[in-house]
């Protein structure tokens, strides 16, 4: 089985939010090398080379998002994305209440590449143990010396800020969480200006997912041709999905890109016995559904592309045959529409219509034009929206509705009655 | 003026230095509203109009731009809450794993639906958004602790341990009454005598409810329902009922025949 620990190595087995655990671990030296040995131009290569694609949804290459600061323009801020809520996603979670120490050396690099004298952290803000696990171990590492003024005698100034939000998904998207981190509504804004431009405080930010984040302390320490030897050809480096749904033994598993969807579903125990697969989610609640054909593709960012669908965030949410595709559409889409920040008209209204069609469809109370309906509406809202939140509604809908019609169509009336 | 009200300017003082601290982390001050609201709130148990007001003039904000801010967080409740908030997650690998049956067995146990509060003040019941703790599933948060792979009897032992006091989670504070919700959409519709049935209770389609909705809702339902609606009533009922935009166009459309 490929189940490969690198960020979680250790979890589960030794407290890693001691830091002195986490320092006998090696924590904390590649900063440590970072500072003495590097120049932020020097990290931003290596990521650079590394292949290293943002692990929180988009998939795009860090180093080059990295490169997209200007060069002349200060102060420049970090901010990791720990707002995890994409449906289907746990890996941030877990990392954040295990290696709280790993998430903040990550960070310090980060910011470091892109000569950053400020980062911050941006906590969902369901997660409060988490936020307090972490403070914590930014304490240990603010007396130990490697955060705030001249970290490690280095001469280099790096604060770091944590920041818990209040209860929403759409301030993971980059630019509501900056807006929510300015103390506002977490609307997203219109790119461009991109974040690197004008970011937080309009001044250039980069927002780095927590998992990306992580994988740069092993990329400083193993190298960045150890990390581009595994994965696939643009797909590099390691992965953790979080496999849920009809598998004996969900969890968050740390895999090469590229191990199959079939691996995947048999490193999480495989489905119950007597069960058949009916169809995988593999990119979280905005990911469109793949099938049994799909079984041996590799897990990466240009098959699942490829198939129709998204990586994501590594959100693998497997259904058997026990699966009301009918229920489990109107629970996306109601998700959608309740999340909708309200700022775009298709969204905001298209979702809430959704699910209400969706509604009278579980109850078995559709009318006649239906099925039709939906999939006329859902891609009137795609494209034409601020942020991707509005273009998430239609994937999995249209991908089931596709698959499974006549779920769907068997939930309309009998001509005559209204609904 | 309740005890609460009373108290608050003390509560103010105690909290002031903690306020300073937090502004002092940002280079723009209006980034420690969240970080104040929850520190209020712990204290008070929910965000009181008062400590809106204390955010608004330490953070150089009118009570409009807070309130507005404020409006937009789930998790920062502006009416007051039980002391056992029940979190119940309600997405879709918890609902494939049978959240449907325990968020049916809460209502049942607790008497009360989705957004709502028992009478004695002890619990208030929501059905949440996926918690990212899907490989438990299914699973809950109680005052945003979480409480993992929930069954019937596990729910039964938990709720019995708050009645009694003795249940591992700290009760939030309790600095005034709740009232039957604290979600200020589905207080219009109680007062309204349009008594919420649990989830499917909710306002639709849109809780903001402003006239650019009820035309987002014309413009859909043309598209949904190929109907054309011809609006004679004036702008300034428009204006004055929002919602009431609605309503009248189904009742033009009923009486043109559709």
């Amino acid at each position: 089985m490929p189940v490969t620990k690198v960020l979680t190595e250790g979890i589960g087995e030794l407290d890693l939010c001691s830091m002195d655990v986490y320092r006998q671990r090696g924590g904390y030296t590649q900063w440590q090398r970072a500072l003495r040995e590097m120049q932020p131009a020097d990290v931003l290569a290596l990521a650079e080379k590394s292949g290293l694609r943002g692990r929180g949804g988009a998939g795009f290459p860090t180093g080059r998002k990295w490169s997209f600061l200007p060069n002349d323009r200060n102060p420049r801020y970090l901010v990791c994305n720990c707002d995890e809520a994409e449906p289907g996603t746990f890996k941030d979670h877990m990392l954040l209440e295990s290696v709280p120490h790993l998430i903040l050396e990550g960070m310090l690099i980060g910011a470091y590449a892109i000569a950053s004298h400020h980062a911050f952290i941006y906590i969902r803000g369901e997660f409060k143990r988490g936020y307090e696990i972490f403070c914590a171990a930014l304490e240990e590492a603010r007396r130990a010396g490697y955060v705030g003024a001249n970290c490690c005698g280095s001469g280099y100034d790096l604060e770091v800020t944590v920041h818990r939000g209040a209860g929403a998904y759409i301030c993971g998207e980059e630019t509501a969480l900056l807006n929510s981190l300015e103390g506002k509504r977490g609307e997203p804004r219109l790119k461009p200006p991109f974040p690197a431009v004008e970011g937080l405080y309009r001044k250039p930010t980069i927002v780095n997912n927590v998992e990306t984040l992580g994988y740069l302390v092993p990329i400083l320490e193993r190298g960045a041709e150890w990390f581009a030897a595994v994965g696939t050809e643009r797909s590099k480096g390691y992965k953790i999905v979080s496999i849920s749904g009809h598998v004996r033994n969900p969890g968050n598993y740390e895999v090469p890109l590229g191990t199959t969807v079939r691996e995947l579903i048999e490193i999480a125990g495989g489905l119950r016995p007597g069960r058949r697969l009916m169809a995988v989610q593999p990119g979280g609640g905005s990911s469109a559904c793949i099938f049994e054909e799909h079984l041996d593709w590799p897990y990466d960012y240009e098959s699942m592309a490829k198939a129709g669908s998204m990586l994501g965030s590594g959100a693998f949410v497997v259904f058997d045959d026990t699966t009301d595709f009918v229920r489990a559409a109107h629970n996306l889409v109601r998700f959608f529409a309740h999340e909708s920040c309200g700022q775009c008209t298709p969204c905001r209204e298209g979702g809430n219509w959704m699910e209400r069609v969706l509604e009278r469809l579980v109850h078995g109370r559709g009318v006649a034009g239906d099925y039709e309906m939906l999939a006329r509406v859902s891609g009137t809202i795609t494209g034409l929206n601020l942020c991707p939140l509005g273009d998430s509604i239609e994937p999995f809908l249209k991908s089931v509705m596709q698959r499974f019609p006549e779920q769907f169509k068997s939930r309309i009336a009998a001509v005559g009655a209204t609904a | 003026m309740t005890q609460r009200e009373k108290n608050f300017p003390e509560l103010l003082e105690r909290l002031r230095t903690q306020c300073t601290a937090i502004i002092s982390q940002y280079e723009e001050k209006r980034s420690a509203l969240l970080p104040m609201m929850h520190l209020f709130a712990q204290y008070e148990g929910f965000v009181s109009p008062e400590a809106m007001q204390a955010a608004a003039e330490m953070l150089d904000l009118t009570q409009a731009e807070v309130e507005g801010t404020v409006s937009f967080y789930t998790l920062l409740y502006r009416r007051p809450v039980g002391k056992y908030m029940l979190q119940v997650c309600r997405g879709l690998a918890c609902s494939v794993n049978g959240a449907e049956d325990i968020m049916a067995y809460f209502r049942e146990k607790l008497g009360i639906g989705h957004l709502q509060t028992t009478p004695d003040g002890l619990f208030s019941y929501e059905e949440v958004e996926c918690l990212a703790a899907c490989d438990r599933a299914t699973c809950m948060q109680v005052n945003l602790e979480f409480v993992y792979d929930l069954t019937p009897r596990k729910i039964e032992e938990m709720l019995d341990a708050m009645r009694a006091g003795s249940y591992e989670v700290a009760a939030m504070a309790q600095t005034e009454k709740p009232g039957e919700t604290w979600s200020i959409p589905q207080d219009a519709q109680i007062a309204d005598g349009k008594k919420s049935r649990g989830a499917d209770g909710v306002a639709r389609p849109n809780n903001a409810g402003g006239v650019g909705d009820a035309s987002g809702v014309i413009m859909l339902d043309n598209i949904i329902n190929r109907k054309v609606y011809r609006f004679t009533g004036t702008a300034e009922r428009a204006l004055a009922e929002p919602r009431a935009l609605v309503d009248i166009v189904d009742e033009e459309a009923a009486s043109a025949g559709h």
